[in-house]
């Protein structure tokens, strides 16, 4: 596989180290609850198809991006960093 | 930070000590691949404070007549490099060591002048050594004159960057960084995937 | 046309170079060939036709192709440490001085004694691996398997360590273009001349594919001509790169492709530097498969006796190496093509005894043809038995009337139409459709980028094949941007005829008649397998084996479908076909390691001071990438434990040394640099004055501890983190999820600093003493000044840069002294030097982990992913006052569950015991069982100081059961130690010598 990182352009996939769906977002201060953490830490789905998930760099410029892929095919739809590009 | 070298009876040890042997040299016979340790660069690593970029890049501007550049590629004078690091971040390779201090106003500067050892690669066969382990595009279309790059050759992590400004069908010549725990094994593999051309 | 040495030598055909004579051996004994041939050309040249023998039956079996699909021709080749087992003769090019060796042949190739398999023949019909031996299931590994494996076996590899090196490569190209026969090269002609990066590649070590076979034209000249000016021009330009003798095995996502570059294959050993085989992986953006075809046997009776060869392969071998196969050749074909053999042996001399068209229609002008053979034609007829043993003798014939007769000869050419080579097509799990019109299986849907040419495409003929290479070329080309000029007129050819009415099977064979060669399977297996109910084509492989062999079954697979659809009444569409996998042909291991074995097996970290602990003759021991000193034996010291012992010894009466630069160092920088700390630690952060050092504990967000170490405030918005040494990569990884995922809108720069400093652990009563003589003097390291937990700045060595920090792993007095990396080694041998009077030892990593045993502080062995704070006794320091990574999860009922099982230490009731990590704890008098298990030992060692061994473990409430004793039952090891749970600290519970 090779995945278009934003940054440094299309890699082997062997640059990337894999962390799984990114669609789950950390309960913020006013919603944490065990259940909340639960959902968080565990819950994941597992479509046939399209999938958004979070990838690392590791061995190129170290950002985490977010690859929307089809599980089926491999096929990547978008990779885009995972850090909003914060006005600088 | 000042160069406490100047200073100290202690000796400094080349990250290439004991690793890196010097070949016989055969003038009958032109080497494919020619490597030359870099010794007693500066290096730094840099990376933008937050809402800063814009200033430290016109800092660098002023200080050092260099561009900091924004996608992987490395701007480079004489005496210094600017090498794309990651958004936001840089490596600023220096031919001597020397203080990097007013960067650190509007950056946050960690030396890592010991913590690299760096090799420039050079001869006609440089790209085909380099695809023994290098899973990127060296080619001149798609690496020009001053690309730059972190990625890993046989396991390793490495920042290599095109030094030459040669025209399209010349050999290449890259500057190349790894950390320095791994130089050992970098130039076993490096050794190895040259020997045929040498 | 008789030459001495070689009697099956033809004089002036083909393209082997006569004036390149070699020689080589097979069984021993010394034959000839010249440079060009293959060794299956050369054993063809020399009379050889018994080649080895069969996997299962042990029958005799010779050529059957000229190419990579050959089932039958495997050979042991080279000797020695270099020997290798199931090399294809057809695709092993001959050197000078090639050794090779029968496969599956015992006492010899002529005289088999297992051949009496083929007696026995009806006990290893299809599934007899499942029928027979079922029952009992212990005689499977004792008696079955080992006897099977004997009688069955495929050669024998060699039992030395490979003395070759293998390399991988990586390369990039526009367009990949797979074959060198006329499709491929016209592809690679017509991308190249659009100024495309372009790879061809070619398994043969001569490109031309079919044109090197046949007697062809191209433009009114010999195709010869064309070849050579066509690989001329390609070879002309910079941006194409054309590999002979590499194979491409598999075809993955995103335009990846594996290759094998079989850079020294071809000769006896590979020139000093140079790999024997290269593995490439092939990056394109558009690939175009023009792999040809393979063309397909027919199943009839004693179709594997040898002098039965497909009638491409006899033109392969007539035409492009000057061999004749036979003297007297009958011809079998379900088509037109099978007559080109009949012309081209004709042409060379051989006699044709026989045609044998199993149409009932053939074309006048072929007719014609015979009849200038002087052979006769039998018409609606087919060849239902072979037979001869070793060597074809006699066929057997039905004509069209039903009636029958023998017929004596010594090669059977056999044509039944191609199929297409489409395997890399499926390789990303596409099914290959049925196209009914050329009887054989196509590409379906096509793999990202992908395109077929010529007759992989299941266009066979040659003009074909150059005008679909040079339009799927060009438009590859626009593909990748690039403008392409108007194109030449496609190369006029001669006339051919590609007519083919396919036989899968003769009906009423004599003898057995295989379908899969390679596997021996027969076309009476498929009969067993449809009757008992193994019908879908996965079942029918897995229960025949067929198509499960070396070569995949490259010429076996569609019979057998075929045969399998009549039987069950359905066409070949409906019975389908079973996808194919890389790789396509077989890879070494070692090609695919690459670089990567023994001592490069993966990179090696070495500390900076490894010179020195060289030099003093340390042991080292792998610690993730890291080579660490382990221990520092002297001279006398005869066993690990007594220099342990003595190190041990020597840091807690005086002062010690030792390497620590491997631990993680992170550099946190920038405004938000505490709030970080504080969300990444279970304890505070927020009182830690600058110039201090503090131990954190970091969980997972599930509530589990991920790692400890210290951070040291180095200013109002600086600190330095260090991290265990195995897990330095991951908490880099993990705080830079932090801030780019989770805070991204946080101010903080984290660089990590691991390579940057060298770091040395002072330990010992003696340690300050030993510092003040290495510190520049103008920094006060008095207690007072530097106190224990002090952090700070200071100088070596005159001048160079220091990082001074007052923790304590051993529990003694320790301090740790971080230099820039390159004077690690100096730093090292400056304290040996100051060291002298106080007697300083260097120790190495047992000594460090038996005096934090004997402080009980955790490592790896706590540290496993599977304890909590709690578990560890470090739940005083999670902070209430704050959210942290893992408080939520951390407070969950199961990980706060008084069973659980926590940190205690363990002394064994007789001192004179020895203990062992991994031993779990049973109640005494309980049995070995896992109801009664109460948790495990995590780490052991002697302790010099007290005398006996000591562990630390995991038990069930532990630290309310000080004083109880347990067993610590270690099976593997027979080990079974009565031992007295105790406090896991050892040693100066009060901390005494931690402050001095």
């Amino acid at each position: 596989m090779r995945l278009p990182c934003p940054h440094c352009g299309t890699r082997d996939v062997q640059e990337f180290t894999y962390l799984g769906d990114a669609n789950v977002k950390r309960p913020g201060a006013d919603e944490m609850s065990e259940a909340a953490m639960t959902r968080y830490v565990y819950e994941r789905d597992n479509p046939a198809g399209r999938q958004r998930e979070y990838w690392h760099h590791s061995s190129g410029c170290h950002a985490w991006i977010v690859v929307t892929r089809d599980t089926r095919t491999h096929r990547i739809e978008s990779a885009e960093p995972a850090k909003p590009l914060v006005q600088s | 930070m000042a160069d406490p070298s100047l200073k100290t009876k202690w000796s400094r040890h080349s990250a290439w000590a004991d690793i890196l042997t010097a070949s016989p040299s055969d003038a009958a016979r032109p080497c494919g691949v020619n490597v030359v340790a870099r010794e007693g660069l500066g290096v730094a690593g840099i990376q933008a404070q937050r809402g800063r970029k814009a200033a430290l890049s016109a800092l660098v501007k002023m200080r050092y007549g260099l561009e900091l550049p924004t996608t992987p590629r490395a701007v480079r004078d004489a005496a210094h490099a600017f090498v794309w690091a990651g958004p936001g971040q840089w490596l600023l390779v220096a031919e001597q060591k020397e203080s990097f201090a007013e960067l650190s106003e509007l950056a946050a500067v960690s030396d890592q002048s010991d913590g690299r050892a760096a090799l420039r690669l050079s001869g006609p066969n440089v790209r085909d050594m380099l695809a023994k382990g290098c899973m990127i595009d060296l080619h001149p279309a798609a690496f020009p004159s001053g690309a730059a790059a972190m990625t890993s050759i046989a396991h390793i992590g490495v920042h290599l960057w095109r030094v030459d400004e040669q025209p399209y069908d010349r050999p290449a010549i890259f500057d190349i960084l790894v950390a320095r725990s791994m130089a050992a094994s970098f130039w076993s593999w490096a050794s190895a995937s040259a020997a045929e051309y040498n | 046309m008789a030459n001495a040495t070689q009697p099956f030598r033809l004089p002036q055909i083909g393209l082997v170079d006569r004036n390149a004579p070699l020689t080589f051996r097979f069984d021993g004994q010394a034959l000839s060939g010249f440079r060009g041939d293959t060794l299956a050309s050369a054993l063809l040249a020399n009379g050889a036709r018994l080649i080895g023998r069969s996997f299962k039956y042990h029958r005799p079996r010779g050529l059957l192709t000229a190419g990579p699909e050959e089932p039958n021709g495997l050979v042991e080749l080279r000797t020695g440490a270099r020997r290798e087992p199931n090399t294809r003769a057809t695709v092993a090019e001959l050197y000078d001085g090639l050794e090779a060796t029968s496969q599956n042949r015992w006492p010899s190739l002529g005289f088999d004694l297992l051949s009496i398999n083929a007696l026995f023949a009806p006990a290893l019909m299809a599934g007899f691996y499942y029928k027979t031996f079922m029952w009992p299931a212990s005689f499977w590994e004792r008696l079955y398997e080992p006897a099977i494996r004997r009688a069955a076996g495929l050669g024998r590899a060699a039992n030395a360590e490979d003395p070759d090196t293998y390399e991988k490569a990586f390369a990039f190209c526009d367009i990949l273009v797979i074959g060198g026969g006329p499709a491929g090269l016209s592809a690679a002609l017509a991308a190249g001349r659009a100024g495309a990066r372009v790879i061809l590649c070619d398994d043969d070590f001569a490109l031309g594919g079919r044109l090197l076979s046949e007697r062809r034209e191209i433009d009114g000249l010999p195709a010869s001509q064309w070849l050579a000016r066509t690989i001329a021009e390609l070879e002309s330009f910079p941006d194409i790169r054309v590999m002979r003798r590499t194979t491409i095995f598999g075809v993955y996502d995103h335009g990846v492709y594996g290759a094998l570059e079989r850079v020294a294959d071809h000769v006896m050993a590979p020139a000093p530097h140079q790999p024997r085989q290269r593995a490439w992986r092939i990056v394109a953006k558009r690939a175009i498969l023009a792999a040809g075809a393979i063309e397909r046997p027919t199943v009839f009776g004693g179709n594997d006796t040898p002098g039965v060869m497909l009638a491409g392969a006899v033109r392969t071998y007539v035409n492009r190496f000057g061999v004749a196969p036979g003297r007297e050749a009958a011809i079998f074909t379900a088509g037109d093509d099978g007559w080109n053999t009949a012309r081209d042996l004709a042409a060379a001399g051989v006699k044709i005894v026989a045609v044998v068209d199993s149409r009932e229609q053939v074309d006048p002008n072929l007719r014609t043809l015979c009849e200038g053979f002087g052979a006769p034609l039998y018409a609606g007829a087919s060849v239902f038995g072979a037979s001869g043993g070793k060597s074809l003798r006699r066929l057997a014939i039905r004509e069209a009337n039903g009636s029958v007769r023998t017929l004596a000869c010594d090669l059977l050419t056999v044509s039944n139409g191609w199929n297409p080579t489409i395997h890399l097509a499926s390789h990303q799990g596409h099914r290959p459709v049925w196209n009914a019109a050329i009887h054989a299986f196509v590409a379906g849907d096509l793999p990202d980028g992908m395109r077929v040419a010529g007759s992989a495409a299941g266009r066979f003929s040659l003009r074909e094949a150059l005008l679909d290479g040079a339009q799927l070329g060009a438009e590859a080309a626009q593909d990748c941007g690039l403008a392409t000029k108007q194109s030449a007129p496609a190369p006029a050819t001669d006339p051919e005829a590609v007519a083919v009415a396919p036989v899968s099977r003769v009906a009423g064979s004599r003898g057995k008649a295989f379908v899969d060669y390679q596997n021996d399977v027969t076309d009476r297996d498929i009969e067993l397998a449809a009757q008992e109910g193994f019908r879908s084509v996965e079942h029918l492989k897995r229960y025949t084996t067929l198509g499960m062999a070396t070569d995949q079954g490259k010429t076996s697979n569609l019979a057998g479908l075929a045969i399998m659809a009549e039987l069950t009444g359905k066409t070949i569409a409906e019975t389908g076909v079973t996808m194919f996998r890389p790789p396509y042909a077989p890879v070494a291991i070692g090609a695919l390691a690459g670089h990567h074995r023994g001592q490069d097996f993966r990179p090696v970290r070495l500390a900076p001071t490894h010179q020195w602990s060289k030099e003093l003759g340390a042991v080292f021991v792998e610690s993730g990438l890291w080579r660490r000193a382990q221990y520092y034996p002297q001279p006398g010291e005869n066993d690990w434990l007594t220099t342990v012992n003595r190190e041990t010894l020597a840091v807690r009466g005086g002062v010690g040394v030792c390497d620590v630069s491997t631990l993680g160092k992170i550099d946190i920088q920038g405004a938000d640099a505490l709030t970080l700390l504080e969300r990444v630690y279970i304890n505070n952060w927020s009182n830690l004055p600058i110039g201090k050092a503090r131990y954190g504990v970091m969980l997972r967000e599930d509530g589990f501890v991920m790692d400890d170490g210290t951070a040291s405030r180095l200013g109002e918005t600086h600190f330095l983190m260090t991290t265990t040494t195995a897990n330095a990569v991951k908490i880099m990884q993990h705080l830079e999820f932090c801030l780019q995922v989770l805070w991204p809108t946080l101010d903080v720069q984290i660089a990590s600093v691991s390579e940057q400093w060298a770091q040395m652990a002072i330990a010992g009563p003696r340690s300050r003493d030993l510092l003040r003589a290495v510190i520049d003097e103008e920094h006060d390291i008095s207690d007072d000044a530097f106190p224990y937990l002090a952090a700070r700045m200071v100088s070596v060595g005159g001048g160079v840069e220091a990082r001074l920090f007052r923790v304590s792993f051993s529990g003694e007095r320790a301090y740790e002294l971080a230099v820039p990396a390159g004077y690690g080694d100096a730093l090292a041998r400056a304290l040996m030097a100051a060291g002298r009077p106080f007697g300083v030892t260097p120790y190495g990593l047992e000594a460090m982990g038996v005096m934090r045993i004997e402080k009980g502080h955790v490592a790896g062995g706590e540290l496993n992913g599977q304890t909590t704070a709690r578990d560890l006794g470090l739940a005083r320091m999670m902070s209430g006052r704050k959210d942290f990574i893992g408080r939520v999860m951390a407070g969950r009922p199961a990980l706060v569950e008084p069973d659980r099982p926590i940190l205690a230490g363990f002394k064994p009731v007789d001192r004179a015991q020895r203990l062992r990590a991994g031993a779990h704890f049973l109640g005494l008098g309980r049995s070995a069982d896992l109801d009664n298990d109460e948790g495990y030992m995590t780490s052991v060692a002697y302790s010099p100081n007290l005398g006996h061994w000591i562990g630390l473990g995991l038990i069930k409430r532990g630290a309310e059961r000080i004083g109880e004793r347990v067993r610590a039952y270690d099976p593997v090891r027979n080990g079974d130690v009565e031992v007295e749970i105790c406090n896991a600290l050892f040693l100066d519970v009060e901390g005494a010598r931690l402050r001095g």
